[in-house]
């Protein structure tokens, strides 16, 4: 993926001053709606003076514009609106893995014609690459400078900084292309004053993102499962169809839980699966930007029957669906384990990949214990792992009765968020 | 202290006021670091994966909670609780409010003898904890497992069961809210030692909590709470009498109902009270639109046992009627509402009627008005089919707009579904600039398409 332009560069494709100046004013993240960008495609829609809203798109490679408003000026003011949003990051314009409708809609006609070569110029993407390297380069030079100060003050003093402090880091790391880290930086700003334990906390996350400064560094010797993990962690996406080109995976597929999470831009739909032959515990991942609709989830407890596609990186790995799946029905938690076994296969995929923290876990015949003091739960061999606050645990509670069930959920930071539990073989959501 | 705190304790401070540790990673790893920033920000990442890895859990050393005892009823269709689990995320809504139907899924659940799935226990808990009209009808249904959840949650201690065990200790040192509950819980298990713990304790109450005690034997009650009741007439406190006089009234075989009986023999409004007639709680206070014998006459007889039905009520006089008419809602005589809601039908005589008697009377009246409207409202159901039918064609030939409305909420919750192609029809033939009346009934329409699916689903 391509490192985003400058306004200059925009702004030089503006067909006269006054385009220029009409879409400075239209560059505001209020007047448009279904923001995105991938690799090669940035697309929002616009509320103009129609009642429909403008549907914008641009394609990168060209640069081709195109917009559903009546302008005979080329590029309109839309087009170059959007491409301002884009550039000056700010995280308006998300990266994406998918592309809105309208937008694929119209890249997808514009390849037809343009047929039958296909790919675009690999000289150009080659170019694209090492500009998106060289800029990550140098802003996480200047993230380490910031780690460094940050250390010499102290984390006590970092503590007592405004909220503008975390996000205008986030912002330099958007605009040097690392969505990713820039994410984990953000929400440190609300964290140090959330979390009791808000010192160990950044001093443990501060050791993680400082470690994906020096494997940045030593990139070229990186394994290529690590480098898959330092992509994620950095917020470098990977195109989908690069993902299906690659490792592939056969197995009956047990669909042991699902989990949405939503902040003000960004909606996404976690989908932990369980390959039957291979034993090994993989993700989907859908997002969407906020407002839109997510892909409809797969149902909770079914068996998908097919090839999966699978992201570079350490297990637990992304996956993508290669195809279409057939269904049939699974009968509760394919295989659990005690919260010993599970905290030594969470020890072991840790130790694969150090930025690791979603980690799933399906166990066994645990006990709910309310308490006023948190909620735990207590496997046969009365081990007790916490519960997080923000659990449900009357569902739990009501779902179990008090006997041993079957769980699953994502273990995070030494809580359990139970996503799942199995009550006379089926799966009931929680 | 571990490497940890130690590199912790200097971080927090920060590298510019304090030097690192030396050997800060007591030969875990070899760190390729210049500055104290990065052997501590290296010492992190090192350290803090070692922890994370290496996190072990503790152990439950407490005995685990009783579980929740076994629910014999088999769980409802899926169908059904899908019905259940929409209308309580209101994904589907009805007009006069979900609960209307909420409260018949769970009257149907129960009759069918099944329970809801246990992961709609929590959403019913929850909405019965806020709209407390459904909650006898949640405690049936979410049973021994709703029970023990409710246990564990103080939020839901209306639905959780009193230990009646060692009810008479709880019940001499509780808190007067928890005794009350206690005893009420006692008497509806067991009326007689409900009582006695209230005559274990009554020398020594005051009288705020005597009358409350007195009240709460209102459950349960029966002519053995009688000669308690009896004595209680002599009380010190006007409340207490009054709280015994009231649940007296409800005993036609009680010493008073004779004395009472005795009183209004010639059915004529005495001349003077005596001392015996105020012990048994009649008053001076005025009835509504009558003189002050007459009002001693109606309190009378609405404590009095009730004979025959005379044939020629309807002409009886109105202090008569008022009287009786107390005395038949008190002592829940059938036959007595029945002739009275015939002669003089009322709101609260057809509520206290079975759906077909008081159904029979409405069908009866010749006009659709407001009045009408009311007493539709009050009846109880199921309505019959046929008087569904008749009334839904009744109601739209009526020239009123406001009797629609006003029966809205009873026809949502009573009407037979064989009366839905007659709203259908009529929603048909309603012009559409009447938006008014088409949303009411489309919103009748709903609720009663509704309902028949929940009827269908048990």
């Amino acid at each position: 993926m391509g490192a985003r332009w400058t306004v200059a560069r925009v702004l030089g494709l503006a067909p006269d001053a006054g385009s220029a100046r009409a879409a400075r004013a239209l560059a505001r993240p209020g007047t448009w709606s279904d923001l995105g960008s991938t690799e090669s495609l940035v697309w929002g829609k616009c509320q103009g003076s129609a009642r429909e809203p403008y549907q914008v798109t641009v394609d990168l490679n060209e640069p081709a514009f195109r917009c559903t408003c009546p302008s005979r000026k080329f590029p309109c003011k839309h087009g170059l609106a959007l491409l301002l949003l884009w550039a000056a990051g700010g995280g308006a314009v998300a990266d994406l893995d998918t592309t809105a409708d309208f937008a694929a809609d119209w890249a997808r006609g514009r390849q037809t014609r343009r047929e039958p070569s296909g790919e675009p110029d690999p000289e150009a993407r080659a170019r694209r690459v090492a500009e998106r390297e060289s800029l990550m380069s140098a802003g996480l030079d200047e993230f380490e400078r910031w780690l460094f100060d940050l250390v010499r003050q102290g984390l006590a003093g970092v503590r007592a900084q405004p909220a503008r402090y975390w996000e205008t880091a986030a912002a330099r790391l958007v605009d040097a292309q690392l969505p990713g880290l820039a994410e984990r930086v953000r929400s440190m700003g609300a964290a140090v004053h959330a979390r009791d334990d808000w010192a160990p906390y950044l001093l443990t996350q501060l050791g993680r993102w400082y470690l994906a400064v020096r494997a940045w560094r030593g990139r070229a010797t990186l394994p290529a499962a690590t480098m898959g993990d330092l992509r994620a962690v950095l917020g470098w996406s990977r195109r989908s169809e690069e993902v299906l080109a690659g490792e592939r995976l056969r197995d009956r597929w047990w669909v042991l839980g699902l989990r949405q999470d939503e902040d003000e831009r960004l909606l996404s739909q976690r989908t932990w699966l369980y390959g039957e032959e291979s034993g090994e515990t993989v993700v989907l991942l859908d997002f969407a930007a906020a407002g839109n609709a997510l892909r409809v989830p797969h149902v909770l407890g079914s068996v998908l029957d097919g090839e999966l596609a699978l992201y570079p990186g350490s297990p637990p790995r992304r996956v993508l669906l290669a195809g279409e799946p057939s269904t049939g029905t699974g009968d509760g938690l394919p295989v659990t384990d005690t919260i010993e076994r599970a905290l030594d296969l969470a020890a072991t995929w840790q130790a694969g990949n150090p930025w690791l923290s979603r980690i799933p876990m399906s166990l066994g015949a645990v006990t709910v214990v309310p308490g006023d003091d948190g909620d735990v739960l207590v496997d046969r061999d009365g081990t007790a792992l916490r519960l997080a606050a923000e659990a449900d645990v009357w569902s739990l509670l009501a779902l179990s009765g008090g006997h041993p069930v079957d769980v699953f959920g994502e273990w995070i930071d030494r809580r359990l968020y139970p996503c799942s539990v199995a009550v006379d073989g089926r799966l009931v959501s929680l | 202290m571990t490497q940890w705190e130690r590199l912790l304790s200097t971080a927090v401070v920060g590298t510019g006021r304090r030097n690192v540790p030396a050997d800060v990673l007591g030969g875990l790893a070899e760190v390729d670091a210049d500055g104290p920033e990065e052997t501590v920000l290296a010492a992190a990442a090192v350290l803090g994966a070692y922890r994370r890895a290496g996190w072990t859990p503790s152990r439950w050393r407490e005995p685990l909670p009783e579980p929740s005892g076994v629910d014999e009823r088999p769980v409802c269709s899926d169908a059904a609780a899908q019905v259940l689990e929409l209308l309580l995320s209101r994904d589907i809504r009805v007009d006069g409010g979900n609960e209307l139907l909420v409260a018949h899924w769970l009257r149907t659940c129960a009759g069918a003898d099944r329970r809801p799935p246990a992961h709609l226990l929590v959403e019913l808990l929850r909405l019965a904890t806020t709209t407390t009209a459904l909650r006898e009808d949640v405690r049936t249904v979410t049973g021994p497992r709703g029970a023990w959840l409710a246990r564990h949650n103080p939020r839901w201690a209306w639905a959780a069961p009193v230990d009646t065990a060692d009810a008479a200790a709880r019940f001499a040192t509780g808190t007067r809210t928890e005794r009350l509950s206690i005893l009420i819980a006692v008497r509806r298990a067991d009326p007689a030692a409900g009582r006695r713990l209230v005559e274990d304790t009554w020398d020594t109450e005051q009288a705020a909590t005597r009358a409350g005690l007195v009240d709460a034997l209102a459950v349960g009650l029966s002519d053995a709470d009688e000669p308690f009741l009896e004595s209680s007439l002599d009380d010190r406190a006007a409340t207490v009498r009054a709280a015994a006089a009231a649940l007296l009234d409800r005993l036609p075989h009680s010493r008073r109902a004779a004395r009472m009986a005795e009183r209004v023999r010639d059915l004529t409004p005495p001349d003077e009270l005596d001392a015996a007639a105020r012990r048994d709680g009649i008053s001076d206070q005025r009835e509504h639109g009558h003189g002050r014998r007459e009002s001693w006459l109606i309190q009378l007889l609405g404590a009095a046992p009730l004979g025959d039905v005379p044939t020629d009520l309807a002409s009886a006089g109105s202090a008569l009627l008022v009287g009786w008419t107390r005395a038949a809602l008190r002592q829940r005589n059938e036959d007595w509402l029945a002739a009275l809601a015939r002669v003089r039908p009322t709101p609260e005589l057809l509520g206290a009627l079975p759906p077909e008697k008081a159904t029979a009377i409405v069908a009866v009246e010749s006009t659709v008005d407001a009045r009408f409207a009311g007493l539709l409202a009050a009846c109880p159901g199921p309505w019959p089919a046929k008087f569904s039918r008749d009334v839904v064609g009744r109601l739209r030939k009526a020239r009123t707009e406001g009797a629609l409305t006003l029966a809205f909420g009873a026809l949502a919750e009573h009407l037979h579904h064989s009366a839905l192609p007659a709203v259908e029809d009529w929603i048909e033939a309603t012009p559409i600039d009447k938006r008014a009346r088409r949303r009411t009934l489309r919103g009748l329409a709903h609720a009663l398409t509704i309902r028949s699916t929940i009827e269908q689903e048990f």
